[in-house]
């Protein structure tokens, strides 16, 4: 008999190893030809081939982190923790020996071979909500691309940048500009990445295009008659609906002809099909409505209470970073520079930062209450605050949004009924630290107490309203 | 690199006075070296931490404790022996005679002492070498069979 493992730990220092050994060693004494591909902190180790697989009786996987089966259908797959593997190795060959192994499938054995080991997981499931693992695995493929893209656009801003009636802008054609070009690249791939990872997390590979398609015609409004896409809000939608989409085809039965094509064809396409058309058809002309019916309600509140203007665009401004309800907010401030009211960009402008910069407070100060992917974004998430730009907090949002999103809410708003209340104005339209040291902000006192108190108050109703990290993985 | 650069005499113990699985972890994270150590607390937080995740008693009496650390600077082993035998909720259940606390940094500088650490992980699974680290009574007894993986 031929097997082929894989084993994996948290750390990836000691238990991975173990346990491959140990599979080893119980083969050896069985006369069973094995080969383990060690996932350990030093990368993937005696990777296995497709022949490796493809000659191989069966497939046991010890792991505590998810690993990636497709590559296995059709295949009896064991999957225990990694510490079954070095405490019952012996027991785990024997299931294959006896053939009490269930076969694999893309399409329904999954839940099958995931009985057997219920009962071992059955503890680790009940600690982590699936839906915040998916959150959590889009949001970690996506960080790289929020920092690359945030902090290159801070920098070419920074020190490229002229404060100008439309923002900050960078003569086109200097060395900055191509700095800042090379980060909106990053910052396009952002929601794709997101959604594409969230999907697949749900539903292995077959959900990855579905996802990232879906993300992306989520992000970009044009595909609807939005002005504006629907952030990263509109991404996870995307990378859930299509992870469950691909997840539900894969369940369907289907004839044994067409199995192979499967998960590389038809769940794909379909898949994709369905989320890119729900978003274009069904979503979009919501999106593009409530814009238009944002931008009204915002022009009927002129010329009324100005501190309660400035709680909304506050809560606007932070609730989707960079969504429709952003985008209308900004605008809007942005119109009204022009027509002699810069006090209302004034108010934008401070709460444009504190998301970013209260998460980056809040990650620094509470470390328990976050994943260490989180942390490392609340590093980079400060230094995007300081220049205005609010995206640096989506990765943090994204991962637990229903905590996270209510605390930057709750700072914007606080940042902008401060700045409102202190007569702040911005001559331009851009946000963060970085357009007064520019000088375009009038009563620039007010507008930093406006930020420090938006950052402390959205830091500390996310430390309230958190959970500890339960398990890092 | 060869192991012996991971552990050192100093930081071996034959009688380690912890009666408790908390009380050893501090213990030995004391015995290893200050050189390779940025944050003493952050490196026994983290390998705390790394203990609530699963316990690290992997069976036969012994236990590995080990974390990736921005406390710890290099690389390092702190090896320690208790004839009481420690609860340490392991996967047999039994008590842990002999403890292997490894300290790793959380940026890699080089794979070199992960090689290592994993050939030390696989030698664990040896009964012989286990028993030879049971039945060893010195510091330098400790050294020099774990030198010679």
């Amino acid at each position: 008999m031929k097997l082929v493992g894989i084993t994996s730990c948290p750390n990836g220092i000691a238990h991975t190893y173990m346990a491959a050994e140990n599979l080893n060693k119980a083969a050896k004494e069985k006369g069973i030809d094995i080969k383990v591909e060690t996932q350990g902190s030093i990368g993937v180790e005696n990777e296995l081939t497709e022949e490796d697989i493809e000659s191989a009786d069966g497939v046991v996987i010890a792991a505590d982190k998810t690993v990636e089966k497709s590559r296995f259908e059709g295949k009896p797959v064991l999957e225990v923790a990694s510490s079954d593997a070095i405490r019952r190795a012996d027991e785990l060959l024997a299931q294959f020996e006896n053939k009490e192994v269930a076969t694999y499938s893309e399409r329904s054995g999954k839940e099958k071979a995931k009985e057997k080991i219920e009962e071992d997981k059955a503890k680790k499931k009940k600690k982590q909500n699936p839906v915040y693992r998916h959150l959590m695995n889009g949001v970690s493929y996506m960080i790289p691309f929020v920092v690359v893209g945030g902090l290159l656009i801070a920098i070419s801003l920074s020190l490229g940048g002229e404060p100008t009636e439309d923002g900050l802008a960078i003569p086109e054609g200097t060395f900055w500009s191509a700095i800042n070009q090379l980060g909106g690249t990053a910052f396009n791939f952002m929601v794709p990445i997101l959604a594409g990872f969230i999907a697949m997390s749900i539903a292995d590979r077959p959900g990855l295009a579905p996802g990232m398609i879906g993300g992306f015609i989520a992000n970009d409004g044009s595909f609807y008659g939005s002005e504006a896409g629907a952030g990263f809000i509109g991404g996870i939608l995307a990378g859930f609906l299509a992870g469950y989409i691909a997840k539900w085809i894969k369940e369907v039965k289907v004839p044994e002809m067409i199995q192979p094509i499967m998960p590389i064809l038809i769940i794909p396409i379909l898949a994709s099909l369905a989320v890119g058309l729900i978003f274009i058809y069904v979503l979009g002309a919501p999106i593009a409505g409530l814009m238009e019916a944002m931008t009204n309600g915002l022009e009927g509140m002129e010329g009324g209470s100005r501190i309660l203007l400035g709680i909304i665009l506050g809560a606007m401004i932070s609730f989707d970073m960079g969504g429709p309800f952003n985008k209308v907010a900004f605008l809007f401030g942005a119109a009204l520079i022009t027509q002699g009211q810069p006090e209302v960009m004034g108010a934008i402008a401070a709460a444009i930062c504190t998301p970013p910069l209260g998460m980056g407070l809040a990650s620094l100060l509470f470390k328990k209450k976050f994943e260490k992917d989180e942390r490392e974004a609340g590093k980079a998430a400060v230094a995007m605050g300081l220049v205005g730009i609010t995206e640096g907090a989506i990765p943090l949002a994204a991962a637990d949004p229903f905590r996270v999103i209510p605390s930057i809410m709750a700072g914007g708003m606080t940042a902008g009924a401060i700045a409102m209340l202190g007569g702040v104005a911005d001559h331009v339209p851009h946000g963060g630290p970085v357009v007064a040291v520019f000088g375009a902000i009038d009563n620039v006192i007010m507008f930093f107490i406006a930020i420090v108190i938006g950052t402390i108050v959205t830091a500390l109703l996310a430390n309230v309203l958190k959970k500890p990290v339960v398990e890092g993985s | 690199m060869e192991i012996d650069t991971l552990v050192q005499e100093d930081a071996v113990s034959v009688a380690l006075k912890s009666t408790s699985r908390a009380e050893a972890l501090e213990e030995m994270v004391d015995l290893l070296p200050a050189s390779a150590l940025q944050d003493k607390n952050q490196c026994l937080e983290d390998i705390q931490k790394r203990e609530q995740e699963g316990s690290t008693g992997i069976g036969f009496g012994f236990a590995i404790p080990h974390g990736k650390s921005n406390g710890v600077q290099q690389a390092a082993i702190a090896i320690g022996k208790t004839e009481e035998g420690l609860e340490w909720e392991s996967l047999d259940g039994k008590p842990v005679e002999v403890i292997f606390l490894i300290a790793v940094p959380e940026e890699n500088a080089g794979d070199d002492h992960l090689k290592i650490l994993q050939q030390l992980s696989r030698k664990m699974m040896d009964e012989t070498f286990r028993d030879s680290l049971k039945g060893a009574d010195t510091k330098k007894q400790i050294v020099d069979i774990v030198s010679k993986i």
